[in-house]
């Protein structure tokens, strides 16, 4: 995985930056598809990789780091090799939310917003995933997995690599 | 059982392509609506008397009737796929299970506002969708639907991902999202139909709206009206979730009741118990208690008793629920979606979550109560956008609908 | 042009005119934070509602353009209670730090509040906590739990400056102003955002914690330190010595000038203050006697240059004057160097570094008043040297006595060589300026001049604007006005006594003026009273 200290898009990655600055008018749409690339080449979104993406859009690096601070997928810190998102709004709540939530602190011996010391999970609670039908319910990387009963949450990550 | 228009393709095997789609009847509007007029078009939507189905109802055919009449600058159409009104999820089944038919829907309401070029912005947590929808899109392209080269004028979508921000589900901060900047909505006027995304005249629309074209094209726009109520059209996806037996996708005429919805649609309440509230149209609505449910679940029904048909996102709460509990929920979520920009929301969401977060842990005071309801009052209508007015719905009717237990839980210093 | 009522008063306004500017010209207040005339419409602080007729709800004046028959009502019951409502919003998370705020005293949350507010406070829960006292920049102290977040500063760096340094980070209430890490705040502009500053969130390091503000005078002046004649305030401390160490300067702040600074000053102009009250200005008239300068009286000083004035041959004289001079001083100096006949005169000295025009406000040519010393003529006279000349010639000893106003000559552009063979060779060197420098030690006379800031007078910009500044504070110890020090000199010197100058008369430099709009063109009709505050340009 290419260095986020020290970041720079292949020749391919750069193509892609180009097209997907060519789909808008103005070609600052694309900062945020330009930002989940990067986030997908470089594991995260440190400071290095905000001021190379500056470059690539002629923005100042503070209006890069707003955009990255305001937005919840960027991560500014290296995460897991999996993450774990479980929902904890209103009718995942109603569903028993909590418990999953204090199920998988214990299972996985961190806080909410923390990763494993293994790295293999960064464990998160967020607000509505829009699944409420399978609630409750988590997104684990990019996949929804509902209807989740401690016994599924085991299954689920003990199937993590 | 009503006949299933929107979801009629939701079961099928491999619906999301094109070919089954086609099979289904598809891409027929597209047809129909390519040899009208756009004025022509505009006027038959706006006599289906379809509504929004995003959140904030306003009919259709009005909103596509405000881009300025004879502007020569490009006009984009813009579809909110950023679905995140909490007890929603009615778009992504459109998205995994018929993307065609917002494709479709996307390829009339361009011809109708001379469009050439739409985005699709869809919020980054929903991955499936995107993969699908995306397929989709290149098989229409593959298809000769989709292009500038298409004869006819043409017509291009983008697809843009979002990054987490329930904000960017408002309109013009789904358009500075989509411009490359936060998603902070943006002062108005001027308004999106005359100076939106980039600075053209923009229109919005949501997923279930647009996917409502294909029918009304093909099946005729009185017939679409006279599905519904006086003021609004045909059916929409109910999303029905919380203490219900059946949870899911509910398609029914608008002019179905909050109890049918409840009771004959989702199997009534599980385990025998009894209803306590249901919040009709997504978190921001206000919530109902079980005498107010004898309502049509169209724009007009909600409103009535003081809330709103919002996003038609229904959550039941049974008796085992605690609404001080909920409300803190509630209030956490809005205080961590607050964009920031404007004063009264940045300022009051974050003080409102500690409150009732105070409350749920015995450390209420009895001024809290009065405290929020008055905070709540001051802000609403103050703001940049309704995002606040959305949080107000649940401040002041939880509060206000449950007082006494609330009051109760003040005053035992714990939780019951 | 439409015409709107505001508060029942009907005035008309340009078109395009915000319902701020209109009551403005109303002469009502519509208190806001975040809009500013000078950038863009934010309408984020909500602060600036108003009432419109036929409108449900009270609508954002700064977003909202003035339409012909709109009727505006911006002290309804209604529109009070919103701003009321307003200010408990904005006080919500912020810290109670007016104690230890340098901004207490023109802060616009106090001033607001107590207008607009005067509610009970019902905040018991823990506020927000953001970094505090974190330096931005050379200029700049954030506080980032004070900050309102109306965006102004965000803008301006955008708007104004086109540098972007800062941005508003996360959201909600955990939103914060800030630099990207590792980056500071160093454009030449950094220290207006203080000034747009409604709050104490940004504040000059340079003021932190000297004096309070309500302890300051405020005088209309201008900047000196290039071509612009940027419009500024001096705030001065005169009373109270035990605060900002004793300095009499506090701070400047920029005066709005449409034409010639907006509402701006770079930091260079912003910060040049230091020389007023620096341990280096003469205060004391001095001459050389046995290799060393001695303070004496004015008397025994102006005696010594008048026998000299009167001694030296005109040719045997050369004088520089110096750009930073008021036209009056400029004006007094020529009508003395035009009565003892001396041509050998000039005003332009080289700057070591030479410097560059920006795109906003600065000059290349550091100096107040160059265009004045042009237009006065000041430039040397018919036969006469230039500076260049004058040093040469003073070096070969055929210039004896070398008059030297403010230039420190040591510190030039001219080449070292060139400038000590001068100061050499001079029989007499005199130095009259504000501040000891090198070139003032070699004086045998030393004349302490007044600084600008210690009286009355004009200086001409770039563009040929004459306008006024005005004394802040007394000259310091014995200092004098070039012009009074020059009109003194009249009836010591036989040659002067016999002019009847109105401008060598003068005991007030509106006098010195007067005069020169008699006698110099492009200065024709101008007065005191007719500069203002804005100033007037030269006729062509």
């Amino acid at each position: 995985m290419p260095d986020p200290k020290r970041p720079e898009f292949t020749s391919e990655q750069l193509a892609e930056v180009r097209r997907l600055q060519g789909l808008y008018p103005d070609k600052r749409g694309a900062l945020l598809p330009v930002l989940h690339l990067a986030q997908d080449a470089f594991g995260y979104i440190s400071l290095d990789v905000e001021r190379y993406v500056g470059t690539l859009f002629d923005l100042s690096p503070a209006h890069v780091h707003e955009v990255v601070t305001f937005y919840t997928l960027f991560f500014q810190q290296p995460k897991g090799r999996h993450i774990v998102s479980v929902c904890h709004n209103l009718s995942c709540h109603l569903l028993g939310a909590k418990d999953i939530i204090q199920h998988m602190k214990e299972r996985l011996g961190v806080e909410p917003g923390e990763t494993t010391p293994d790295g293999k999970v960064t464990f998160l609670t967020v607000e509505c995933l829009c699944a409420c039908e399978q609630a409750p319910m988590m997104q684990v990387d990019d996949r929804y997995e509902g209807l989740l009963t401690t016994e599924k949450v085991d299954r689920i990550l003990g199937g993590l690599a | 059982m009503a006949e299933k228009i929107l979801s009629r393709n939701f079961d099928v095997r491999d619906s999301h392509t094109l070919g089954v789609y086609r099979d289904a009847g598809g891409y027929k509007g597209w047809e129909k609506a390519r040899g009208m007029e756009p004025a022509a078009l505009t006027e038959e939507v706006k006599k289906s008397n379809l509504r929004g189905l995003g959140g904030a109802g306003f009919p259709t055919g009005v909103k596509w009737g405000f881009i300025p009449k004879g502007s020569t600058a490009p006009k984009y159409l813009v579809v909110n796929a950023d679905e995140g009104e909490p007890g929603t999820f009615k778009d992504r089944y459109i998205l995994e299970r018929d993307p065609h038919a917002l494709i479709e829907g996307m390829m009339i309401a361009a011809r109708a506002i001379d469009s050439r070029l739409g985005y699709v912005y869809i919020r980054g947590e929903y991955v499936q969708p995107w993969r699908i929808f995306s397929a989709a899109l290149k098989e229409a392209y593959d298809a000769g639907l989709l292009g500038l080269s298409v004869p006819g004028g043409g017509f291009d979508i983008v697809v843009h991902r979002g990054a987490g921000a329930y904000i960017c589900g408002e309109e013009t901060g789904l358009i500075s999202s989509l411009e490359g900047k936060k998603g902070w909505p943006k002062v108005k006027p001027p308004f999106p139909a005359v100076k939106g995304a980039f600075g053209q005249p923009t229109i919005v629309n949501n997923v279930e709206t647009l996917a409502c074209l294909p029918h009304i094209l093909t099946r005729g726009a009185e017939w679409f009206a006279g599905l519904g109520t006086k003021t609004q059209g045909g059916t929409r996806l109910y999303s029905v979730s919380g203490h219900v037996v059946r949870p899911g996708v509910v398609e029914a005429p608008v002019s179905v009741t909050l109890r049918q919805l409840i009771y004959e649609h989702c199997g009534g309440i599980r385990g025998g118990r009894a209803l306590k509230a249901v919040v009709p149209g997504g978190s921001s609505a206000a919530i109902l208690t079980p005498d107010e449910i004898d309502i049509p679940m169209d724009v007009d029904g909600p409103k009535s008793k003081g809330s709103m048909i919002g996003s038609a996102g229904v959550i039941v709460m049974d008796d085992t629920v605690s609404i001080p509990d909920a409300l803190m929920v509630v209030a956490r979520f809005y205080a961590h979606e607050s964009c920031g920009q404007c004063t009264p929301c940045r300022e009051s969401t974050g003080w409102i979550y500690k409150m009732a977060h105070r409350i749920v842990e015995g450390k209420g005071r009895k001024e809290d109560l009065d405290t929020i309801l008055d905070v709540a009052k001051r802000g609403a209508g103050t703001t940049i956008c309704a995002f606040y007015d959305g949080a107000v719905g649940p401040y002041i009717s939880y509060i206000e609908k449950f007082r006494e237990e609330f009051e109760a839980l003040i005053r035992s210093g714990a939780h019951a | 042009m439409p015409k709107v009522t505001i508060n029942g008063k009907e005035i008309e306004v340009p078109a395009g005119t915000n319902l701020i500017e209109a009551a403005r010209a109303a002469g009502v207040e519509v208190p806001h934070y975040c809009y500013h005339p000078g950038l863009s419409i934010a309408g984020q602080c909500r602060l600036c509602m108003v009432d419109i007729d036929k409108v449900p709800r009270p609508q954002i004046a700064c977003n909202t353009q003035a339409a012909d028959g709109m009727v505006v009502e911006t002290e309804t019951p209604r529109v009070k209670d919103t701003r009321r409502s307003m200010m408990e919003f904005h006080l919500i998370n912020h810290p109670l730090d007016c104690p230890v705020c340098d901004q207490a005293g023109e802060c616009w949350l106090q001033i607001y509040y107590m207008k607009h507010g005067l509610y009970d406070p019902r905040m018991t829960d823990e506020k927000v906590h953001k970094p505090k006292a974190v330096p931005l920049g050379p200029h700049v102290m954030l506080d980032a739990e004070r900050c309102i977040l109306c965006s102004r500063c965000v803008r301006f760096c955008d708007e104004i400056t086109g540098t972007g340094e800062l941005g508003i980070f996360q959201r909600g209430d955990h939103s914060e102003i800030g630099l990207f890490p590792g980056t500071a705040l160093e454009n030449l502009y950094s220290g207006n955002v203080i000034d747009i500053c409604p709050v104490g969130a940004l504040t000059d390091r340079d003021f932190r914690f000297q004096v309070r503000v309500w302890y300051l005078d405020t005088t209309r002046s201008l900047c000196n330190g290039c071509a612009r004649g940027c419009n500024v305030e001096i705030h001065t401390n005169r009373e109270r010595m035990h605060h900002n160490q004793g300095k009499r300067v506090a701070r400047l702040k920029p005066r709005y000038n449409a034409e010639v600074n907006q509402w701006w000053i770079c930091d260079l102009g912003r910060y040049g203050f230091r020389w007023i009250d620096d341990d280096s200005r003469l205060t004391s008239p001095s001459v050389k006697a046995d290799g060393q300068l001695v303070e004496t009286t004015w008397e025994d000083a102006l005696g010594v240059l008048a026998e000299a004035l009167g001694r030296y041959r005109p040719e045997e004289i050369g004088v520089l004057a110096s750009p930073q001079m008021s036209n009056e001083d400029l004006w007094t100096l020529r009508r003395v160097l035009d009565g003892l006949g001396v041509a050998n005169r000039d005003f332009a000295v080289p700057p070591r570094e030479p410097g560059e025009d920006d795109k906003l406000l600065l000059r290349a040519d550091k100096n107040p008043n160059t265009r004045g010393a042009e237009l006065l003529g000041l430039g040397p006279g018919a036969g006469g040297l230039d500076a260049g000349g004058i040093l040469d010639a003073a070096a070969e000893k055929k210039v004896k006595l070398l008059w030297v106003l403010h230039h420190d000559l040591i510190n030039s552009g001219f080449a070292a060589s060139r400038v000590t063979a001068a100061l050499a060779g001079a029989e007499l060197l005199v130095f009259q300026g504000t501040n000891a420098s090198l070139t003032s030690a070699r004086a045998g006379l030393v004349l302490p001049a007044a600084a600008y800031a210690e009286y009355d007078g004009t200086f001409t910009n770039f563009q040929g604007r004459v306008q006024r500044f005005r004394a802040a504070m007394t000259p310091l110890g014995g200092a004098l006005p070039h012009w009074h020090i020059l009109s003194r000199l009249r009836s010591r010197v036989p040659r002067l006594a016999t002019v009847a100058d109105a401008a060598l008369a003068a005991e007030r430099p509106e006098q010195v003026f007067t005069a020169l709009v008699g006698a110099v063109p492009a200065f024709a009709g101008m007065s005191y009273r007719g500069l203002g505050d804005t100033g007037q340009l030269v006729k062509a």
